[in-house]
């Protein structure tokens, strides 16, 4: 008897889960679409006749070409730093645009990387007066632990992302126990463009006691307003994987790559389908020492590991950006060891080839002992033709730089000229 | 909501240490408690875990407990909770071995051995909740009455959201789960072989 009252409740439990799969959300496609932007752009302001799709994806290219600039308005990209905050190591920059035209800074600061002391720090860029504010605490370890309700041992890689409801999400690394293999990813909410700040929220993205998740990229959006989240695993293995976030909660995941030689995965989204994702090269000795890709060709569901890109990657950070224009951006250094080169690539149009367009910073000629580590870009665009970049500034400062939509296409229209900048793996570039 | 859910898993971890403690002194002493003794020390133990300590602590004792092992499976709970907490029979032998060959399958892929992941079956698959109510409506005709329990009860934790996890395989699996049977299997495997050297040498002729 009571061996059939158990089958009823199973029976029960049953229906309640097949209930609970359907108000699962079905996989949705990219938002983030370079074409929707691109044809939306050349019918507004480049009327064309009825040309082939290839033709058509040569359009906002042709349409830059066509339009030379004025060189005495070009703004010179303008260099800054992010306010100090009087810790000896700072590391992890990215950015956000707010709702008013500013951006808004985060980085982690401490005694040293994966010590007790490190709190993230956060700081808005005023765009008219070019200066930042005063740094502010977004969490330290104790807030994180208390909110958390767990043991946490330290902070890493905040991540801002702009969810489907206007309100600003922040993902950042915690570690309990080990080193940033044992890490997880939580997240924080704020209501008011990042002055105050819900209490964290753990994402469960791994079996094994959900350790070994980071996160260092920005976030795509899906069609229905969900995030998809570039995350990656750096213990037994180290690969990218694409999560699903909904809010605070993975409600799906897929894997980029395997083995243990990819990660930190920027991803390129192409169409509402098809995206391209490279990553962080972490191999061991005797291996290319050249960026890892993947493709997805159904909205990240699926990943197939593809030809490496040719650009020299010293197991070291990578960002990308795509503009509205289609120029497209990576920032990295593009030497096989260390991190003293770090330079800007901007993608030839219709091709795979990428260009140095600027030598952010180069110590390659100087004594080892006296290289400084330029390194963690990341890119971000505040209205989708303009560009900011930060990045680690020898573990001292981080440094902002910011491009000017018309000299981007300055360098856009000079790339694509019969003589040709440097290419991605050569060391000089423009200044 | 948010508060509320690390309130119960907090509640829920406190138990659980109270339970592996006692499970210990049973262990350590080789002798049973009274029930009524195992009740009461749960609950003293609990109670500790769970209230701040003040001190130089930050947390409650089983904060520092949870950042290590996170929330743990509700069959690995319920198990351990029913096995110190209720008058039990032995968890049968073929679960632990099932679990075993699921776990050496399972981790491997999820953690990164190739491009598969079975790990994403857990976040929304009807074949995957197909097959662990299958697995329970196993253990049923199998004999173990109270493994259905368990694991309707996991299914609907999941339903309920529970737990922080959205994924149904961290509600019915998890590595400490998976290291017991594998611990407990060896120990049965090496008590049986024991036992048959012993009867042989009481039945060996003179």
């Amino acid at each position: 008897m009571s061996r059939v009252i158990a089958f009823c409740f199973l029976l029960l439990a049953a229906v309640i889960g097949v209930l609970h799969l359907d108000t699962r959300p079905a996989w949705a496609p990219f938002a983030d679409s370079l074409a929707a932007v691109v044809e939306e752009a050349v019918e507004e302001e480049l009327p064309l006749p009825a040309s082939s799709p290839k033709q058509a994806a040569t359009k906002p290219f042709n349409k830059l070409l066509a339009k030379p600039i004025i060189e005495s308005s070009i703004a010179k990209p303008h260099a800054t730093w992010l306010p100090d905050t009087d810790a000896p190591s700072v590391h992890a920059a990215s950015l956000i645009a707010l709702k008013d035209g500013g951006i808004r800074a985060f980085w982690f600061a401490g005694s040293r990387e994966g010590a007790r002391d490190v709190v993230i720090n956060s700081a808005v860029f005023d765009s008219r007066s070019s200066l930042w504010t005063a740094p502010t605490v977004v969490i330290n370890r104790v807030d994180a632990e208390k909110g958390l309700a767990r043991y946490i041992a330290k902070l890493g890689n905040p991540v801002p992302s702009r969810m489907s409801d206007g309100r600003l999400q922040l993902f950042f690394v915690t570690v309990s126990i080990g080193g940033w293999a044992g890490s997880s990813i939580s997240t924080i909410i704020s209501d008011d463009e990042g002055l105050t700040w819900s209490q964290p929220q753990r994402l469960i993205s791994s079996p094994l006691l959900n350790i070994s998740t980071l996160v260092k990229s920005p976030a795509l959006t899906f069609s229905d307003g969900r995030l998809g989240l570039p995350a990656y695993h750096e213990w037994i293995g180290r690969f990218g994987e694409f999560l699903r976030v909904d809010a605070a909660q993975v409600i799906d995941k897929r894997r980029m790559s395997s083995g243990r030689g990819a990660i930190q995965p920027v991803i390129f989204t192409n169409s509402p389908q098809d995206a391209a994702a490279y990553f962080r090269q972490t191999r061991k000795a005797g291996l290319p020492k050249i960026i890892p890709a993947s493709l997805t060709s159904d909205a990240g569901q699926t990943w197939q590991v593809s030809q490496d890109l040719a650009i020299a990657n010293p197991n070291a950070a990578i960002a990308g950006l795509t503009l509205k224009n289609g120029i497209r951006l990576l920032a990295l250094n593009n030497i096989e060891v260390g991190r003293a080169r770090l330079v800007l690539l901007m993608r030839l149009p219709q091709s795979d080839q990428w260009q140095i367009v600027q030598t952010l910073e180069d110590d390659e000629a100087l004594p080892n002992d006296q290289r400084k580590e330029f390194s963690y870009p990341y890119l971000m665009s505040g209205d989708g033709q303009d560009v900011h970049l930060a990045y680690t500034w020898d573990r001292k400062k981080i440094r902002h730089v910011h491009y000017s939509s018309a000299w981007l296409k300055r360098e856009y229209q000079q790339l694509s000229a019969p003589t040709q900048a440097p290419d991605a793996n050569t060391k000089e570039g423009q200044p | 909501m948010i508060n509320w859910m690390q309130t119960l898993a907090l509640i829920e971890l406190s138990i659980t240490c109270g339970v592996v403690i006692v499970w210990f002194i049973h262990l350590t002493i080789n002798k049973f408690l009274p029930m009524a003794m195992r009740w009461i020390l749960v609950l003293i133990l609990a109670n500790v875990f769970f209230w701040p300590m003040g001190l130089s602590l930050e947390l409650p004792l089983v904060g520092y407990v949870r950042g290590v092992t996170g929330d743990l499976s509700v069959v690995l709970t319920l198990l351990l909770w029913s096995a110190v907490m209720l008058p039990s029979r032995p968890v049968p032998v073929g679960f632990r071995v099932a679990l075993i060959c699921i776990a050496l399958m399972f981790y491997p892929l999820a953690l990164g051995l190739g491009m598969f992941d079975p790990y994403v079956w857990g976040y929304g698959s009807l074949g995957f909740l197909i097959g662990v109510v299958l697995f329970a409506l196993v253990c049923g005709l199998l004999g173990w009455t109270k493994g259905v329990w368990i694991f309707a009860i996991a299914i609907i934790a999941w339903a309920g959201h529970w737990h922080e996890s959205a994924n149904l395989w961290d509600y019915v699996l998890d590595p400490l789960l998976a290291f017991w049977a594998l611990i407990t299997c060896i120990r049965i495997l090496f008590i049986r072989r024991r036992n048959k050297a012993q009867s042989g040498y009481l039945f060996r002729p003179g």
